[in-house]
């Protein structure tokens, strides 16, 4: 019964990492969920809806049109090759 | 005959102890699970093959220069200790100099006597053993740890976060199962079946992170005797994810639950990735400085990969940078995988403790998702709480997993990782908030 003394210590020891850990992981989270809503709706609203729904079609448009210009040139360079080796 | 008996006496065989060959084995173990089993092959091939290298008999490549010169007992070596420690060697052999010299060593507390035996052995001749360099370079400096979550972090996209910043509450939920796990080792200790104090307990209860770097960083800060024992267990567990956490999935959810679909995440704009790492920064600067070594590296490494403006950076931070740090980190590892660290009643402690700590995390954080779901009019499926306890991005796959033999057309990898970054952060606050409290 000597050591009842400091393992209850321990214990207790133990006891407040666990609340104070979990506390502070729990208020650092909330507070980073907080931010990042702030943040994202500020962010919306100053780069405003428009960018967001246009660029798509555009980006999509923009796509197709690039591989197509990477196919010919890929194609053109191939007809030359083939042209310079006759 | 005595040359020949001379070579004999100095052969790995002949002085190969009974200890040294049950963790070469249990390494020969450790590569099997790396190689036939494909357990985190990455780094338990190379912590398997530093602790057969540590445990080569005479070697000493695990062995600072000091630990060299009281292995090998040179009698006019130990005089001078004898000397500086105002210690008799009067014993007639070897083994009774040893009782005598060893017990005076270990007992000594004053660190300048303590640096000037280490200068004695230097001058003496001996030298640090390869491991034990590679040691006090990556991990006991810090430095390899944080080099990789600066690795990871340009390996992260925080979008689905971002989507959904509520699922953070997720992975803090599944932080429980750290802080749980630190209870149960002191409770454990204070029942008496082995012995551990508040900081080891802190550090066994990290394995439920589920997250090596922080893991090792965490135990190379408060308890570098348990490192080998710890890096193993995190890391052979987070390759049981898959195998751990089902189980426990189902038995807290019912079909119709893990059937939950989602509504489909927004499109998040390339600002917001550029700010959030930026904005986590602030905060832990603001709230937690202690956090901010692991953090600030993860943050460097996530903006490197947002910005765009320098992928060359971000690809060597993900690519050879990281794999370069492994290489190194895993043989330290293995350096602390030798006989009088790791046999003992505390390493099947660590082992019991930090599977627990696992099966808390997981159940910890899916009951949050329950919680989240009853409460929020946004559908949230209870499955991806698993995915709080880090373990990128293999914990998101169980999820993906577990939801689609409910039901085949919901895809859930998406919004699983949400919490599974979320767990990143969070057992990285965690760390933080114990190295702070203890510290």
């Amino acid at each position: 019964m000597q050591t009842a003394e400091p393992t209850t210590n321990l214990m207790m020891e133990g006891f407040n990492l666990m609340l104070m850990g979990m506390g502070f992981v729990f208020a650092f989270l909330t507070l980073l969920v907080i931010a990042t809503t702030l943040m994202s709706k500020i962010i919306l609203r100053f780069s405003k809806p428009e960018p967001q729904v246009v660029p798509n079609n555009k980006g999509a448009a923009r796509l197709v049109k690039g591989q197509n210009s990477d196919i010919i040139a890929a194609i053109s360079a191939a007809i030359h090759l083939h042209r310079q080796r006759k | 005959m005595d040359k020949i008996l001379l070579l004999w006496e100095g052969s790995g065989l002949y002085n190969l102890s009974l200890p040294q060959f049950v963790m070469i084995a249990i390494c020969l173990l450790l590569l099997y699970l790396a190689i036939v089993k494909k357990f985190e092959p990455l780094l338990l091939l190379p912590i398997g093959f530093g602790g057969l290298l540590a445990n080569i008999p005479e070697a000493g490549l695990a062995l600072s220069a000091f630990e060299q010169s009281l292995a090998a007992f040179d009698p006019a070596v130990m005089q001078s200790y004898a000397d500086k420690l105002g210690v008799v060697l009067d014993g007639g052999s070897k083994a009774a100099n040893q009782d005598i010299l060893l017990p005076a060593i270990k007992s000594l507390s004053d660190i300048t006597v303590m640096q000037e035996l280490k200068g004695m052995a230097a001058a003496a001749g001996y030298t640090d053993g390869m491991l034990n360099t590679f040691y006090q370079i990556t991990i006991a400096s810090g430095a390899a740890p944080l080099i990789i979550f600066m690795g990871v972090g340009a390996m992260t996209d925080f979008g689905p976060l971002l989507a959904n910043p509520r699922t953070l509450f997720l992975g803090a939920a599944a932080q429980f199962g750290i802080f749980a796990t630190v209870l149960g080792a002191v409770g454990l200790s204070s029942l008496g079946i082995v012995d551990f104090n508040i900081n080891q307990a802190a550090a066994i209860g990290i394995i439920g992170g589920a997250d090596g770097p922080t893991a090792i960083y965490v135990a190379s800060m408060l308890a570098p005797e348990l490192l080998g024992a710890i890096a193993v267990a995190a890391y052979s567990y987070m390759a049981l994810v898959p195998l751990i956490q089902p189980p426990i999935m189902r038995a807290l959810t019912t079909k119709a639950e893990r059937a939950i679909v989602m509504s489909q995440l927004r499109p998040v704009t390339k600002r917001e990735k550029i700010i959030f790492p930026i904005a986590v920064l602030v905060l832990v600067a603001l709230f937690l400085p202690s956090a901010a070594p692991l953090l600030g590296m993860f943050c460097l490494g996530n903006l490197m990969r947002e910005s765009g403006v320098v992928d060359r950076l971000s690809d060597t931070a993900q690519n050879a940078l990281i794999n370069i740090t492994t290489i190194f980190l895993g043989l330290a590892v293995g350096s602390k995988l030798v006989a009088h660290l790791f046999l003992t009643v505390e390493t099947l402690g660590i082992l019991a403790l930090g599977i627990i700590a696992f099966g808390i995390g997981t159940a910890a954080g899916v009951l949050m998702a329950k919680l989240m779901n009853k409460m929020s009019k946004m559908p949230i499926n209870p499955l991806i709480g698993s995915a709080g306890v880090s373990a990128v991005p293999m914990a998101a796959r169980v999820s993906n997993k577990v939801g689609l033999e409910a039901n085949s057309q919901n895809f859930l990898l998406m919004h699983a990782m949400g919490p599974n970054v979320a767990g990143v952060i969070g057992s990285a606050v965690a760390a933080g908030v114990m190295i702070m409290y203890l510290k």
